[in-house]
């Protein structure tokens, strides 16, 4: 099981801020939340941020990035400020 | 002239004499306006060595040829200074409506000089300019003050540039208030205003600004407008959750400063976040003019009832940074600043390091009798000192002075997170090194926003750039940012409309205002213009790039101790000669003639 954190609108489609899933990479991650979460893919559509323990995962493999079991994933949609 | 008037009025508080000045179309291409037009009069008329808290000192308050318009976003203004924090300049920028107001009055600037014999607030209404007495307003509240000149003049539009008692009592770090809780915040402005005895600019104005092709800027301001609606930061994150979104971003990124920056990562972040101040207290946006974003909160306690903010630079540095979780605690010191009139980064930054001394030994309980101790977590620290500082009252008085001196005068400046003596911002510089390079190298120190690297770092705009690259590549996208902002700045547009806008952007709407055929290279000059010239400022104010374009120690020694940058410092001796070479100036950071020459401002070398 994979620990994900959900932020922003993702935690209204969730109703949940942690949730556990298990998956071996960030794709088959994303394509379970998008089948169980109505909306989620959506809300993804115009970009994301996607961390594996805190390392966003444009510096690892993108979304081929294998993950363990311990690995915490945190999900964010687009965001900015200052 | 089309954008700006070309106009300014310069008040002599001394003499009491107003005089409107003017300038031409030659000047307005090779300055723009605003930061522009302020660091040009400030170098042209000032010593920089002047003692920034005395009657020498010169303050520019300056909307941009845009400002008053209905470009995105078009109601900043920038208050230009020497600031008596760093000793060098300072660029302070606002939102609400007060910048947009001074251009319907038909001014581009007010340069204020000397200083009153009592305290004075300017009135202006058109071209009509009074000093009228504000000895009753002394001592007053943001809110109180506000008030009470509305009263008195008697006008529902009027909007207002005011200091609170933290500016009256000339501390380090206050700042010029407008609009109940909009703040020209950073390198104590406030105190510049306050030392002349000024305590406000009530301004009210009847003018249309004008546009040179208004149909094509109609199309073109609307096109923009869209751009802005359509992207999924402008038109999204920041309207729904305002700036405070990055609290959990930044956090889960390993580089929110936690407890004066002794680590990256906060364990009670999500508490202070965004996502949970919507869910409790939000109860509407606050735009500033003109502004289809509209990221400003506002906030209802119990406690306090409605109030506007906290962003998340407020957030951060009155709750993570001392260890602070409670949200309705941070909401409430984030109101009590605005009221006092305090820069809420500084003064976090400042009890920051307090508490950094107390936990070392250093201040002790001895020394703080009743007072409550500086201890991490410690909500009284808020509830406490903010007001005993603005008023420098007790241990306050200390406080007043800023981190740095406050840490200097144990003997360990070493405990102060800041650049060229200002109070660091939001994000530990070990989760982004071209960030760090920015602070080290922003022309009014310590300072995020004008060379806003996290955009590309963290969060991918324009495209994503790995936080611990030290590149070339890093450096010149650095380079673009600070001349980029310089340009909005000049502009008098908001930076946050980076998010969604790209620099063809700007040119076409500043085109179209003015009336101008410039490339977006041609526009990006100006804000190179504006960042070179700001530095020679510096250097003539006493600048040492070998002593002063640096960091704090722990940056560059003390390994990040956990999460994601754990074990990184700032490599930024790596950076920093690149720096200067990829900017044309010498080795050791000066700017050389030729440099100079290139950029048409060798008048003040
Ligand atoms: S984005 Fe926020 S700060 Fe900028 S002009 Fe709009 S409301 Fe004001």
């Amino acid at each position: 099981m994979v620990k994900v954190k959900v932020f922003a609108t993702l935690i209204k489609l969730t109703g949940r801020k942690i949730l556990e899933v298990p998956a071996g990479s960030v794709e088959e991650l994303l394509e379970k939340l998008y089948s169980t979460y109505p909306g989620f893919e959506e809300e993804l559509e115009r970009g994301f941020m996607i961390l594996i323990n805190g390392r966003n995962i444009e510096h690892l493999q993108g979304l081929q990035t294998p993950l363990r079991e311990e690995d915490i994933v945190s999900i964010f949609p687009p965001a900015g400020g200052g | 002239m089309y954008g700006n008037w070309g106009k300014f009025l310069r008040v002599n508080l001394s003499t009491g004499e107003v005089k409107v000045e003017e300038y031409d179309e030659e000047f307005a291409r090779k300055w723009l306006g605003s930061r522009g037009l302020a660091i040009y009069l400030l170098l042209k008329e000032m010593d920089p060595m002047v003692d920034p808290l005395s009657p020498e000192n010169k303050l520019v308050i300056t909307p941009g040829p845009l400002s008053g318009t209905s470009a995105p976003t078009g109601g900043r203004y920038n208050v230009v200074t020497k600031s008596p924090a760093t000793g060098f300049i300072t660029m302070a920028n606002s939102g609400g409506y007060f910048g947009a107001e001074l251009k319907f009055a038909g001014y581009d600037a007010i340069v204020v000089e000397g200083k009153a014999e009592k305290p004075v607030y300017i009135y202006i209404k058109d071209e009509n300019v009074e000093i009228r007495d504000a000895s009753h307003l002394w001592g007053k509240l943001v809110s109180e003050t506000e008030e009470a000149i509305r009263k008195e003049i008697g006008s529902k539009k009027l909007r207002i540039a005011l200091i609170g008692p933290a500016g009256e009592n000339l501390v380090k770090f206050a700042a010029v208030m407008n609009d109940g809780h909009r703040a020209a915040g950073r390198g104590g402005v406030g105190a510049v205003m306050g030392s002349k005895n000024l305590k406000a600019i009530a301004v009210e104005g009847s003018k249309t600004v004008s546009i040179a092709d208004k149909q094509k800027f109609m199309l073109t301001i609307r096109e923009k407008i869209n751009k802005l609606r359509n992207d999924p930061v402008a038109g999204g994150g920041l309207p729904n959750y305002g700036t405070a979104i990055l609290v959990n971003i930044i956090n889960e990124n390993g580089l929110y400063p936690t407890r004066n920056f002794q680590t990256g990562v906060f364990e009670h972040a999500y508490e202070q976040s965004g996502e949970a101040m919507a869910a409790k207290y939000l109860i509407r946006n606050q735009p500033c003019y003109a502004c289809p974003i509209g990221c400003g909160r506002v906030n209802k306690l119990p406690t306090i009832g409605v109030t506007e903010g906290p962003e998340y630079e407020s957030t951060w540095a009155l709750g993570a940074n001392l260890g602070i979780n409670d949200l309705a605690s941070i909401i409430e010191a984030n109101h009590r600043c605005d009221e006092l009139g305090l820069d809420t980064i500084s003064t976090g930054g400042t009890l920051g390091t307090a508490m950094e001394l107390y936990e070392k030994g250093l201040i002790t309980d001895e020394e703080l009798g009743e007072a409550p101790p500086f201890r991490w977590g410690n909500t009284e620290v808020l509830h406490y000192y903010i007001d005993k500082l603005a008023r420098r009252e007790g241990f306050g008085d200390k406080l007043a002075e800023g981190g740095y001196r406050l840490a200097e005068s144990y003997g360990h400046p070493e405990y102060s997170m800041s650049v060229k003596k200002l109070e660091l911002p939001a994000y530990d510089p070990r989760g982004a090194e071209g960030h760090g390079l920015g602070y080290a190298t922003n022309n009014r120190g310590g300072c995020h926003i004008k060379n806003y690297m996290i955009s590309p770092e963290i969060l991918g705009y324009p495209y994503k750039m790995d936080p611990h690259d030290v590149s070339d590549d890093k450096v010149k996208m650095l380079i673009i940012f600070q001349d980029l902002s310089a340009l909005i700045d000049a502009a008098g547009l908001c930076l946050f409309t980076t998010f969604g806008l790209g620099a063809d952007d700007y040119r076409d709407m500043l085109n179209a205002a003015l009336g101008w055929d410039y490339s977006t290279e041609d526009y990006l000059k100006i804000g190179e213009r504006i960042w070179n010239a700001e530095r020679i400022f510096n250097l003539k104010a006493g600048l040492d790039p070998a002593k002063d374009d640096t960091l704090p120690k722990r940056f560059l020694e003390e390994p990040m101790p956990e999460g994601p940058n754990k074990g990184y410092v700032v490599r930024l001796k790596e950076m920093l000669p690149r720096y200067y070479a990829l900017r044309g100036w010498t080795e050791d950071g000066k700017v050389p003639k030729e440099k100079a020459k290139e950029l048409g401002i060798e008048e003040f070398i």
